[in-house]
């Protein structure tokens, strides 16, 4: 589904991402591991072209995503939940919602009962401005608004900042429920357990580039690798 | 009391003239220093077609149109190489780039149109309302602007494309992640905002005349307005406009107009100092 192959991006011609090749298989659920600064955000910048890649390839379904702009990678089916979030805070929650659907409005409705269904927290709070919201909250709704859009790919962001272990845990449990209802996902965190027990697949960066690629359980059961690649967490 | 509606009449023009500016500085972190010579290109434009035996209609939708291009034209130009910066090294370069369109624009103006002139008379000059005599041409500026900015919250409020343009003032990035298209949004931003200065051009037609040498006057008074008012903030554009109507015709009415200027940049530096952000820092 989606083909990454020497992946360069950066910032002012310094190079954060190194030459990253990434696969992602339809309805696969994949996490990028690795440090603060290993070029996590970087890569997924680059991968919406939020940032324009200094050179390489990305193909999304067979098509390469040479010279679109953002929103015409978001229109191929590709969601990208940022750390920041990028919540519009005087907007109500359901108008952040509403703007989720900008490029695809047929079926507004479906969609919202679909997401509220997921997140019904979001439905209780539908009315207030998204910037009163609590940081898991915040976090719900970025994410319940990527999926307004009906993406095929959900590239999502260290989903885990600033929210207590507890939240965390019911975060992931949402995304689970959403993996086994078909999204295919692309996870960057920091989180390593709740990360590896989502994703069946695990690419590490570190310095740019991916230092190891392989099933989860390889990662989970060697505390060497671990302590190598993601410095013992 | 006529004196209150000529200050409100005037602060509908200044919004007018300074909606554009602050809406273009909103969604594209450029502050147009060649706003009010956009301004100035319409209303000349309007007197030219009027001059060629035009009826006003004509007149003055065409003068509108050439000013929405005019300032269309700068953004896929001139300030296509401060989009690709960011945040401060964007605002800069662009001050740079719209103050030189400003100076050329001028030259142009006075050079090539030194006699020029758009004044739009209305028959009879003044009408007895509610047993205060008023001018016609306070109410049709009034008119004027309050129909216009009814169409731009129609628009901004009611329309999805409109919507839009107000979702990427909160959060750019976030706007291009929902599937806006950012750039043509602000495509049609400097339309907007140059029609819209068109229009403050045909005002200034109906109060008095609109000459090729205003062009650096507006940008100052929309510059004034955007300071009080917020250079983020519609409804505090709106607001400020009407506080320096007022101010503006309260003086003149009382100590004369040598005063106005003064008064109008002492409003401006008093908002800096006690609210620095303007009267409101956000959109509502």
């Amino acid at each position: 589904m989606l083909e990454v192959q020497d992946l360069w991006a950066g910032y002012d011609d310094m190079a954060v991402v190194r030459g990253v090749n990434l696969r992602v298989d339809a309805q696969e659920a994949v996490a990028v591991l690795g440090p603060n600064g290993a070029g996590k955000t970087t890569l997924f910048r680059a991968l919406v072209r939020l940032l324009q890649p200094l050179r390489g390839s990305v193909r999304f379904e067979g098509r390469s995503l040479e010279g679109m702009r953002p929103h015409q990678v978001v229109r191929q089916g590709v969601a990208y939940v940022a750390a920041e979030r990028e919540l519009f805070p005087q907007l109500t929650v359901l108008e952040n919602l509403e703007l989720g659907a900008y490029a695809r409005p047929d079926g507004l409705r479906r969609r919202l009962d679909a997401v509220f269904d997921l997140f019904p927290r979001l439905a209780e709070r539908r009315s207030q401005r998204a910037g009163t919201l609590s940081g898991g909250e915040q976090q719900m709704l970025a994410i319940a608004r990527a999926l307004m859009g009906e993406p095929k790919l959900l590239l999502l962001d260290e989903p885990s900042t600033g929210l207590a272990p507890r939240l965390v845990a019911e975060l992931y449990r949402r995304l689970d429920l959403l993996r086994r209802q078909g999204v295919t996902i692309l996870l960057a965190e920091q989180q390593v357990g709740a990360a590896l027990s989502l994703c069946p697949r695990v690419y590490v960066l570190k310095d740019g580039g991916v230092a190891f690629e392989g099933p989860s359980s390889e990662l989970r059961g060697s505390a060497q690798l671990r302590a190598a690649y993601l410095g013992g967490a | 009391m006529g004196v209150v509606l000529d200050g409100l009449v005037l602060g509908l023009q200044l919004a007018l003239l300074s909606v554009g500016i602050v809406f273009v500085y909103g969604l594209g972190g450029v502050l147009n220093l060649a706003h009010g010579q956009v301004a100035v290109a319409g209303g000349l434009v309007a007197a030219v077609l009027l001059q060629a035996g035009q009826p006003p209609f004509v007149g003055g939708i065409g003068g509108v149109l050439a000013a929405g291009l005019l300032a269309l034209a700068l953004d896929q130009t001139l300030l296509q190489p401060a989009y690709r910066r960011k945040g401060e090294e964007r605002l800069l370069l662009a001050l740079i780039l719209t103050l030189g369109t400003s100076f050329a624009l001028d030259g142009l103006f006075t050079f090539r149109f030194p006699n020029l002139a758009l004044s739009l008379r209305v028959e009879p000059p003044s009408v007895e309302l509610a047993g205060v005599r008023v001018r016609t041409a306070s109410l049709a500026v009034g008119g004027l602007a309050l129909g216009t900015f009814a169409l731009l919250l129609l628009f901004l409020k009611g329309t999805r494309f409109g919507k839009a343009i107000r979702c990427i003032i909160q959060n750019e990035a976030g706007a291009w992640l929902c599937g806006v298209d950012v750039a043509r949004a602000r495509s049609a931003t400097l339309f907007l905002s140059g029609a819209l200065a068109g229009v403050a051009a045909l005002g200034q037609g109906f109060f008095s005349y609109l000459g090729p040498d205003m062009g650096p006057e507006f940008t100052i008074l929309s510059l004034i307005v955007a300071v009080v008012g917020g250079v983020r903030s519609l409804t505090g554009t709106f607001l400020a406009s009407l506080l320096l109507g007022m101010v503006n015709a309260l003086l003149s009415y009382w100590v004369g107009t040598y005063l106005t200027w003064i008064a109008l940049l002492a409003v401006a530096v008093a908002t800096l100092l006690v609210r620095p952000e303007g009267l409101l820092a956000y959109w509502p």
